[in-house]
């Protein structure tokens, strides 16, 4: 019944049907929570002090912005082409839930006496299942940019749409190095395999390439130059209001989240806590969601760090710097282990 | 369920090719295209070939749809505007050519002996098309097409750089942009940059005159 995941144990109909549910309200919990961190962090690193107007310590700001969001007109312009207009921010939300499916919160213990894998789908395609809804969540970006009739949406749907092609190959390449070490694709057993040393260790290389690369696919500072704000308005959602740009701003920190997530999986561990082996099941998930706390927190880190580069300079460093050293790190992680194996 | 996905998916595959064919503008052309793809990878998923399927969408929807999606996007439609028809004669020879390989692809299915048409579809062991087992077949048994088919792309990759190469040059003394290599993260970093050290007044208070004397002093 389930493509895409080969299991050596039963679960039913009903099970998955509570799994996909839960898992995607975890996602859109946290999304709300990744804003509000970002923007009180943002305040702090900046010397102010961020929203504080709207509840306690200024914790409902992100559910004021979205109730104000989607009370708002769904406006489109005349030069707009209708139905692809409304489809594209759908691609692009569409594409971020269903990667997050596959971040494992946790080994698969018995619940009530049944097996349940504490995750949507455990695919033997592991990363190819990500870079393959990435590349249908370009769609989204394009069609967006392209389908508002605007020239800022569509410089700006061009640069997202360049940047995301050009670093996926660095981000697929630093992934290789995990996948050769572990000998296996399925993120579950990357997991295990990381029992005896986390990933980071032995492919720090692999490990900064692919956190670059993430920075250039989740289109965030200093690689946001397709929302560059001072020379293309806003860019791919320039024109999309309430709703649909909600859906946009959903899917851009779902993605961050995702990313997250799958760096914490490839190369911190997952639920591993070093040196407790035998640490509750229930534990598990709270782990990997410290873990993804900590990625977030660097990225906005980073954002409120680093000045936006420039776009040729965007380009340059990721196909003559990022893609060589990505080949570099896969070629001799194989000589390594091939040499180490036999 | 599966009989669910297995005609939709069939419908967006056709209804993709046919689209690709008969819509006028290229840009939409491109994305029944795409449509057509992503719906062969789920049906190369109803096969339990999921890696196929995930190749299939990274590939080509995901590398060579969107050149395709590039160049029509901003090339546009107007460059197809006034051109005319392919007339009768190429009309008759597109019907004949498509009949031709229609023909040939029928040959070739009914053929090649596969025993799954027409019965309840073929048995295969669990794991059957694995990244692993196809790993395994590339490295062993079509090693030889497999090196070859890589050799291919690496030609073509090659002639696409020979071709897209800037022939003459630039006019003498006119450079490219400067472009930032790894050696320039290496380099001190010049004055009045505006680092957050900097702003934090970390930075040692120097006149204008004087920065521009530190940076003129060879280092």
């Amino acid at each position: 019944m389930t493509p895409l995941a080969i299991v050596d144990y039963y679960e039913a109909w009903w099970i998955q049907i509570i799994k996909a549910v839960l898992i995607f309200a975890i996602g859109l919990q946290i999304v709300p929570v990744v804003l509000l961190a970002e923007r009180k962090l943002l305040g702090r690193f900046q010397g102010r002090y961020g929203p504080n107007r709207v509840g306690p310590y200024g914790v409902i700001q992100p559910l004021a912005d979205i109730v104000k969001l989607l009370g708002k007109e769904q406006s489109r312009p005349n030069t707009s082409i209708g139905p692809l207009y409304i489809l594209a921010p759908v691609i692009s939300i569409m594409t971020a839930v269903a990667t997050f499916a596959i971040i494992p919160f946790g080994d698969a213990p018995h619940i009530f006496g049944t097996r349940v894998g504490l995750y949507g789908i455990d695919v033997s395609i592991g990363p190819l299942y990500i870079f393959a809804l990435s590349a249908i969540a370009f769609y989204g970006l394009m069609l967006g940019g392209w389908a508002s009739g605007s020239k800022y949406s569509f410089l700006g749907a061009m640069r997202a749409a360049a940047q995301l092609i050009s670093y996926e190959v660095s981000q697929g390449l630093a992934l290789v190095g995990v996948l050769i070490t572990a000998g296996t694709l399925s993120l579950t057993q990357i997991v295990h395999a990381q029992e005896g040393m986390w990933y980071i260790v032995p492919q720090l290389a692999g490990f900064l390439i692919f956190m670059v690369a993430a920075f250039a696919e989740t289109n965030r500072a200093p690689f946001d130059l397709a929302e560059a704000d001072a020379e293309l308005v806003g860019g791919y959602n320039t024109e999309y209001g309430g709703g649909r740009f909600a859906s946009y701003y959903f899917a851009e920190y779902l993605n961050v989240v995702v990313v997250s997530g799958v760096a914490t999986t490839l190369f911190l561990g997952g639920w591993l806590i070093p040196g407790w082996h035998s640490e509750p099941a229930w534990l598990d998930p709270f782990v990997v969601l410290f873990k993804m706390t900590l990625f977030i927190i660097f990225f906005i880190w980073i954002r409120a760090t680093l000045p936006r580069l420039r776009y040729d300079q965007l380009m340059s460093f990721g196909w003559k710097i990022l893609l060589p050293l990505a080949t570099l790190n896969t070629l001799i992680t194989a000589i390594v282990v091939v040499a180490v194996h036999g | 369920m599966s009989y669910i996905v297995f005609f939709i998916a069939a419908l967006g595959t056709l209804a993709g090719a046919i689209g690709v064919i008969t819509l006028k503008d290229p840009f939409y052309s491109v994305l029944a295209l795409v449509v057509h793809l992503i719906s062969l990878a789920v049906l190369f998923l109803l096969l339990r070939a999921e890696f196929v399927a995930a190749a299939q969408v990274v590939v080509y929807a995901g590398a060579v749809m969107v050149l395709y999606v590039f160049v029509v996007s901003y090339v546009g439609g107007e460059s197809l505007k006034g051109t005319t028809g392919p007339g009768r004669a190429g009309t008759l020879g597109a019907f004949a050519c498509a009949g031709a390989l229609a023909i040939e692809l029928f040959i070739a299915v009914l053929g090649s002996g596969l025993k799954a048409i027409g019965t309840g579809g073929a048995h295969v062991a669990a794991g059957f098309g694995n990244p692993e087992q196809i790993g395994t077949l590339f490295l062993t048994r079509f090693l030889a097409p497999f090196e070859i088919a890589s050799f291919l792309l690496l030609l073509a990759a090659v002639g696409a750089v020979t071709l897209a190469r800037r022939r003459g040059g630039l006019e003498d003394g006119v450079e490219d942009r400067p472009t930032i290599s790894a050696v320039d993260f290496l380099r001190p970093r010049p004055y009045y940059t505006g680092t957050q050290h900097e702003t934090l007044g970390n930075a040692e208070t120097l006149t204008a005159t004087q920065a521009v004397e530190r940076q003129e002093r060879p280092t």
